[in-house]
């Protein structure tokens, strides 16, 4: 079983918090709930909508045919009147948005006790809140005959949360930024809650002083980092090759929209794989993580810090909005170890430099000190064997192979799951497992939300490997794989 | 701590007779006479002639990249309060490449000291004009000479609500005198110091015979309208009186 359900409305009607309570309360009725988020670049008005999909197994994806419409607004109805399944339901008329949370319950056929529990815990608005649920409970018929949960235990969490918990948990000491969608609430996230710990956060007027203050306080020995999308990411790229250079280890999230320019400012894609690899003049070393879930971007975060302190690198975490706004349900934060903390401050240079830390065009000293970097890159590549770069989905034995990395991974497990493939999901991009090329079957494919297939480059240059064009999966319009579109574009690939 | 324990065995690359010389020296003995111990400070320089500094000063800290300094002090700062943090750059770094970061340092006032080496033209890369550079300075990039008018890098400080802002000549004992007041002031201290290209811009050196002591002119540093008036005496392009010493100095009410 696997419902859709679309929650659409203008900005400031609160479809955010009714979709999140829904999810909340299913969630702890056992569901494994996932939902993602739409939204444009304005603050009232326009058209936004939440699509969230439940079941009593593991969801991490949406599909494109709704069971039920909520439309807090008119124009719901009428934009997503076609993506209705034919026994769907539309829930509309001027109510307020928690009369939809009641009429969605009792059309489920969910207990109302859930509900009023969530909107206890929301607190705010308690009285109006819990009226108008009661007004919709009362309303509506019950329309559907869900199956029973299976009593999963889970939280409910999006992306960027494991990237602020990851950070948090790892011994974070200061984390800076300027805001950018869909960067953003990791600093809201770690500022809400830097009063109950250690590190502290701080908003800089522009990317270029970010890296900078990040590098400034992670020269002292601190566990420093930073966020941004793309744009703010081009204009760190300076100050991460001087991290690259001077040894400082920094880490930054880098949550990838669809660009080039300003691009579409609240939307998703995987655009900046290469820009991450590449980012910087002149050749040090780097490692680029990408996550495919919350749990992944707990795991990773963790991993980006400790590889950086170990060595003295910077290092992407390369998130994007899908994965980053998305909710997801997970069991718990995994088991990670605080980063061990190896520095104090000493002589930095952006030039090559000499033994007491001073500038040198010495042709002898810039040799030895490339060489030393490049024996570095040797021990990170070693180093990366202690961990998992890569994750095997499906079925390990099939001759289809699907290769992907970051939010793709939800869409893709679950599409394959009646499907005789193969899913290998890279999580390190850089140090790339080229070990894994032995896992190639007779007909891989990659999917990617970008326009030119950029793992299909990596794979290329790292393995010898060529992805055929037909062989690509790519979707570039700002949207994220659905399940069952994916599932049936798949379908035709395979041998 | 003596001297020795600050400098290092760098061949000095300054040219013969540069006011650099002048301003280290006056920066060394202000380190060695502050009875802090060397691991008490952090150095930043920027790119350019200053940046030098690095290398012939033994502290910890970084040479950075140009224009790039000062959210490099804060990073430190706000890792290491405990540290006394001297930010250098020439004006290319600060007026040019880097001036959003000195606006908001001033409105950040975060406890760390940014000296500017100005000698009003890029003089490592042999001769370009600045935003501080005269009208009708000429070079190679600029045959037909300057036609806009210098910024006034003082006005802009106490615009931005710097709480401390001076000017001194390279000279020894002033740059000695003005960085152990800077260095004591609770606050984003902003000192630029006039140091004439003996090279590429060797007619800025009568600014030397131009300065005056605002001191001993008895202005009252805590008076902004009088900062405001002393700072519009020399708009960096015709030089007829300079004034030199702090111009202004408060202490702003942190919010907490």
């Amino acid at each position: 079983m696997r419902y859709n359900i679309l929650f659409g409305g203008e900005a400031g009607q609160g479809p955010n918090v009714l979709t999140n309570v829904l999810g909340e309360a299913l969630v702890k009725l056992g569901y494994f709930v996932f939902y993602s988020r739409d939204y444009q670049s304005l603050i009232r008005g326009g058209h936004n909508f939440n699509v969230l999909t439940f079941s009593e197994f593991p969801v991490y994806s949406n599909d494109s045919k709704m069971d039920i419409v909520v439309s807090i607004d008119e124009a719901t109805a009428k934009i997503h009147e076609h993506d209705l399944k034919s026994d769907g339901v539309l829930l509309n008329g001027e109510y307020k948005n928690m009369y939809f949370a009641g009429a969605v319950f009792k059309s489920l056929g969910l207990p109302f006790g859930s509900l009023e529990n969530e909107l206890k815990i929301l607190e705010k608005r308690f009285e109006e809140n819990i009226k108008d649920a009661k007004g919709g409970y009362e309303k509506v018929e019950t329309h559907f005959k869900i199956v029973k949960s299976k009593n999963n235990k889970g939280i409910f969490v999006d992306g960027n949360e494991g990237i602020s918990e990851g950070a948090i948990d790892s011994g974070l000491d200061m984390y800076y930024a300027y805001p950018m969608t869909p960067a953003t609430s990791v600093l809201m996230q770690l500022a809400g809650k830097e009063n109950d710990h250690d590190y502290f956060t701080m908003e800089l007027e522009n990317e270029i002083s970010v890296i900078n203050a990040t590098i400034g306080s992670a020269m002292t020995g601190e566990i420093a980092m930073c966020g941004t999308s793309g744009g703010g990411f081009d204009l760190m790229t300076e100050g991460f090759s001087l991290a690259g250079i001077a040894g400082v280890p920094v880490t930054i999230f880098l949550s990838q929209r669809p660009g080039p320019g300003t691009g579409v400012a609240t939307y998703t894609a995987q655009g900046d794989l290469n820009i991450a690899r590449h980012a910087g003049h002149g050749e040090f070393n780097r490692v680029v993580f990408a996550p495919g879930d919350p749990t992944q971007a707990y795991e990773l975060t963790n991993q980006a810090l400790y590889f950086s302190q170990k060595f003295g690198i910077p290092s992407i975490i390369l998130s994007d909005k899908h994965l980053g706004e998305s909710f997801y349900t997970i069991s718990s934060w995994p088991e990670i170890k605080k980063v061990k903390k190896i520095r104090k401050l000493k002589r930095y240079n952006s030039y090559e430099k000499d033994s007491d830390g001073s500038a040198t065009e010495n042709p002898k000293i810039v040799e030895e000190n490339v060489l030393e970097r490049k024996e570095v890159g040797l021990e990170i590549e070693k180093e990366s064997f202690n961990f998992l770069k890569y994750e095997i989905f499906g079925n390990k034995k099939s001759k289809n192979v699907i290769v992907s990395w970051g939010s793709t991974k939800g869409a893709i497990i679950d599409a394959i799951k009646d499907l005789d493939v193969k899913f290998i999901q890279i999580k390190y991009i850089e140090p790339f497992p080229i070990e894994l090329t032995g896992e190639f079957g007779e007909n891989l494919i990659l999917i990617e939300n970008s326009a030119t297939g950029q793992l299909g480059g990596v794979i290329a240059e790292k393995t010898g490997v060529m992805i055929k064009d037909e062989n690509m999966i790519l979707r570039f319009d700002g949207r994220p794989f659905l399940c069952d579109e994916l599932k049936r574009e798949l379908e035709g690939k395979l041998k | 701590m003596e001297l020795k324990d600050i400098s290092t065995k760098t061949k000095n690359t300054w040219c013969p007779g540069c006011p650099n010389f002048m301003i280290m020296a006056g920066v060394k003995n202000a380190i060695v006479k502050s009875k802090k111990a060397r691991d008490d400070f952090a150095l930043v320089t920027g790119i350019g002639c200053h940046a030098k500094l690095f290398d012939y000063l033994n502290l910890n800290g970084i040479n950075s990249l140009h224009g790039r300094v000062l959210p490099t002090c804060l990073g430190i700062k706000k890792a290491k309060p405990e540290l006394t943090v001297l930010g250098f750059s020439g004006d290319g770094d600060a007026y040019a490449e880097g001036m959003e970061h000195l606006i908001h340092a001033a409105r950040f006032d975060l406890d760390y000291n940014y000296f500017v080496h100005n000698n009003q033209v890029f003089a490592l890369t042999v001769g370009q004009p600045t935003p501080v550079s005269e009208i009708g300075y000429t070079d190679k990039t600029t045959p037909g000479g300057v036609k806009v008018y210098p910024i006034n890098p003082l006005k802009i400080m106490l615009a931005s609500g710097a709480t401390f802002v001076a000017r001194v000549y390279a000279e020894p004992k002033q740059v000695e005198w003005v960085m152990t007041q800077a260095m004591k002031h609770k606050g984003f201290s902003f000192v630029e110091i006039l140091q004439p290209c003996l090279v590429f811009h060797p007619q800025t050196a009568i600014y030397k015979d131009k300065c005056y002591s605002l001191e001993k002119e008895g202005h009252d540093k805590s008076d902004f309208d009088a900062a405001w008036e002393k700072a519009e005496e020399f708009d960096y392009n015709v030089a007829k009186k300079i004034p030199t010493g702090v111009f202004y100095q408060v202490v702003r009410k942190k919010i907490e």
